[in-house]
């Protein structure tokens, strides 16, 4: 069996390389995609501990997880592509007009 | 039955002067039979509610008939609305309804001209009379004041009624509007010191209803200082509405307005407010002798002061003016001796001087009533004198008797009247407010010399009344025709005549009232609240007798006919030139009397230097101070507002890492807390 530390491990990692996407690029889909990454990173614990305590209940709530993100996806996809259409680009520093 | 209704007496002329503010110039004569009749109703009213009083009950025992409603509570401070009738309210409302009606149909006549301005008048003068009747009326301090106040801005409103458009040019229109301002805000200091003497009251009695404030026993329990200070304020206010010294000199400015507003508020309105204040307030007043001795000086020094003034003025109604002032401090010299005397009575236990202290209240009362009707038709023959010669100036009037007998015989009525011609209405009340001077020495009761000089102030008064009355009548009516003489209309109309003829039978017979009665019945007034002292005053023939017995009652007689012949040596008979005594208008003393004393010098000093600096630091206090604390508080904000919105930068990638630092340290903090309490 394998130590709980390492899946812990892989998903801190995967979580701290999603947070340097976000924070670092201004590309719009390469954001949602290193959210999806810290999304999987926080599902990966979750069924790790589901097997540790020998519960199915991490597990369905990852099912719900996987749904969600995928419905958020499809939202932000959206969005960015109706972004596109006005702006020409997808950019995150063009999109500030709504700021004060 | 009518004296559940006396609340009826200020509410009618309020009515009317609702309606003819609305539909006065669709009426005839611009509402002002409309302001007549509610004259007429009032005094109905009053007559009745009054005879209704006097031979009721409540007046058989001495208690005044009060009928309460609650107006306001806050916290303990219960505040009523109600009428409050005992003898004294009932002359006032008497006397003052029955004037204003007299001065309200001599205006249909005076006030003819006017045209559409007559109905500002009408209402005005209306609402003046409610202003009048709910301050007799009133059963506590506040509504009083509500009252006080309403005359208040009618007397400015009708002082510049001539404002707008005066006949006489664009000065005169500003001489009217100054005057107006000055009236206004030379009361205004009384008033507003009145009102602190009523904060006061309220503090200290949590009540501002006569039957609590007056009651021996809450008396008895206040501390006598803040009570001395109250009355010393409450007298400070009934000083700047009775225009006494020295806050007197609104007074002979108000004669910019109309001659018949000078009458209204010289004999029935207005300046009587004051004293009335003072002999409502008696019971109070008389718990400390001081405040009743500078009473007394007050009005004695307003008299013979005023009374100076008046000997070299040449506008007929400024000397009337003054001579209003000398009056007013008549009735105030006598309330305050009478009050020191009842104040030193009530120490000492001494029950002569309570009764001449009630001899002193019923002379000051008496000597208002009289004064309400020889004032009254003074002012109403000089306005029917004004208009008929078209000025104001005695120099160049003269003569005019021959043109206007009615006039001229009914104001030399109301010139000996007030001068105190023997058995005239002026004479009983001057007389007795002399004896009230001179009691104290003549019973034996140690001759103080307060009251030797307030009679010699008195007795001054009473020679110079005599001779200045006698110079206007005499200047007026008699000797060579003067320029205005010969240009004069004649006889004024009818509507003006006939109130002068009603007013002159007052002035020659109200003083005999006195042997009827009268003074009882004003001594019951205080026997309402003062009850316990058991008030016995001499009253009827015996005052006569008192009078008729006093040799100084002579003395006083012989001055009286001595300015007079005076008058006639100097300005009928010609054979003394009065320009010896003042070398022809250039002695210092016959300047400083043109100039009023310097009195308007003095206070436009004071209201430039005082008034205006306050205003100004009061200026900076409002700018720099409270704004300040408001601007500086909506910067503050403003600016943190600027400061923090810099964060807001439309940039994910900074917002995404604001979130996470709040993160990181959420989860510190967590940790922290965790470890502190020794792990998991």
């Amino acid at each position: 069996m394998i130590q709980i530390e390492l899946f812990l491990l892989l998903s801190a990692i995967l979580f701290v390389v999603g947070l340097y996407g976000v924070l670092t690029t201004n590309r719009g889909i390469i954001v949602l995609m290193s959210i999806e990454i810290m999304l999987n990173a926080g599902n990966i614990n979750m069924i790790a501990f589901a097997a540790y305590w020998g519960s199915a209940l991490g597990q369905v709530f990852v099912i719900f997880s996987l749904a969600i993100a995928a419905a958020e996806v499809a939202v932000g996809i959206a969005l960015l592509l109706n972004v596109y259409k006005v702006k020409k680009t997808t950019k995150i520093d063009d999109m500030t007009i709504l700021r004060w | 039955m009518m004296l559940e209704y006396v609340w009826l007496t200020p509410l009618i002329p309020l009515l009317c002067f609702v309606i003819i503010g609305f539909f006065g110039n669709k009426m005839k004569e611009g509402g002002g039979y409309v302001a007549i009749f509610g004259a007429l109703v009032a005094f109905v009213i009053s007559l009745v509610a009054s005879y209704e009083y006097v031979t009721g009950d409540l007046f058989a025992i001495s208690l005044p008939f009060v009928q309460e409603m609650n107006w306001l509570t806050i916290g303990a401070h219960e505040i009523n609305f109600g009428v409050y009738i005992d003898s004294l309210s009932c002359v006032m409302m008497l006397f003052a309804s029955f004037i204003s009606l007299m001065i309200f149909v001599y205006s249909v006549g005076y006030m003819g001209h006017e045209e559409k301005k007559r109905r500002r008048y009408y209402a005005e003068v209306s609402l003046f009379l409610t202003g009048m009747m709910g301050l007799v009326i009133s059963s506590n301090y506040l509504e009083m004041f509500v009252f006080w106040e309403i005359m208040g801005l009618c007397s400015y409103l009708l002082i510049g009624f001539w404002s707008f458009r005066h006949n006489e040019g664009d000065t005169a229109s500003e001489n009217a509007a100054s005057a107006a301002k000055k009236a206004f805000l030379v009361t205004r200091l009384g008033d507003v010191c009145f009102m602190a003497g009523l904060f006061i009251l309220l503090n200290e009695f949590h009540s501002l209803d006569y039957a609590v404030v007056f009651a021996q026993a809450n008396i008895a329990a206040v501390d006598p200082t803040a009570l001395t200070i109250a009355t010393l304020l409450i007298f400070a206010g009934a000083v700047g509405k009775s225009a006494q010294f020295p806050l007197h000199d609104w007074l002979p400015d108000a004669m910019a307005g109309p001659t018949t507003v000078s009458a209204l508020i010289h004999a029935a309105t207005m300046v009587k407010g004051g004293v009335y204040l003072v002999a409502r307030s008696f019971p109070i007043f008389v718990q400390n002798p001081d405040v009743m001795i500078l009473v007394a000086f007050v009005g004695g020094f307003t008299a013979i002061f005023a009374a100076s003034m008046a000997l070299n003025n040449m506008n007929i109604k400024r000397v009337l003016a003054y001579s209003t002032l000398s009056q007013l401090g008549y009735m105030f010299l006598a309330l305050g001796a009478g009050g020191y005397l009842m104040a030193i009575g009530m120490q000492t236990g001494n029950n002569e001087l309570i009764g001449l202290g009630a001899l002193g209240y019923v002379a000051g009362v008496f000597h208002m009533i009289n004064h309400a009707f020889f004032k009254a038709l003074l002012f109403l023959g000089s306005g029917s004198v004004i208009h008929s010669a078209g000025t104001e100036d005695m120099r160049k009037m003269g003569g005019l008797g021959k043109k206007m007998k009615i006039t001229s015989i009914t104001m030399l009525i109301g010139s000996l009247s007030i001068a105190g011609f023997p058995l005239l209405s002026g004479f009983w009340s001057k007389d007795l407010v002399l004896e009230t001077a001179l009691a104290p020495a003549q019973h034996g009761l140690g001759a103080e010399w307060t009251f030797t000089a307030l009679f010699l102030m008195g007795i001054i008064t009473a020679f110079m009344t005599a001779f200045y009355m006698f110079r206007m009548w005499f200047m007026t009516f008699r000797g060579d025709e003067g320029e205005a003489t010969r240009h004069a209309h004649g006889e004024s109309p009818r509507s003006m005549t006939v109130p002068l003829i009603i007013l002159a039978v007052f002035a020659l017979g109200s003083g005999l009232g006195i042997l009827f009665g009268l003074s009882n019945a004003i001594t019951e007034s205080l026997s309402c609240t003062l009850g316990y002292l058991h008030i016995h005053t001499h009253e009827g023939m015996t005052i006569a007798e008192d009078i008729f017995t006093n040799v100084w009652t002579y003395v006083s007689i012989v001055l009286t006919l001595l300015g007079m012949y005076i008058g006639w040596l100097m300005y009928c008979k010609k054979s003394v030139d009065p320009g010896r005594f003042n070398k022809n208008g250039e002695s210092r003393l016959y300047k400083l009397l043109t100039k009023r004393y310097y009195f308007p010098q003095i206070y436009n000093a004071i209201s430039w230097k005082l008034g205006y600096g306050v205003a100004k630091g009061v200026d900076y206090m409002d700018k720099e101070v409270i704004d300040g604390a408001v601007n500086g508080l909506s910067n503050a904000v403003v600016g943190a507002g600027d400061s923090l919105s810099a964060v807001q930068t439309g940039n994910l990638n900074n917002y995404a890492a604001w979130v996470y630092t709040g993160v990181i340290v959420l989860v510190a903090v967590i940790m922290a807390v965790f470890i502190a309490n020794g792990g998991i």
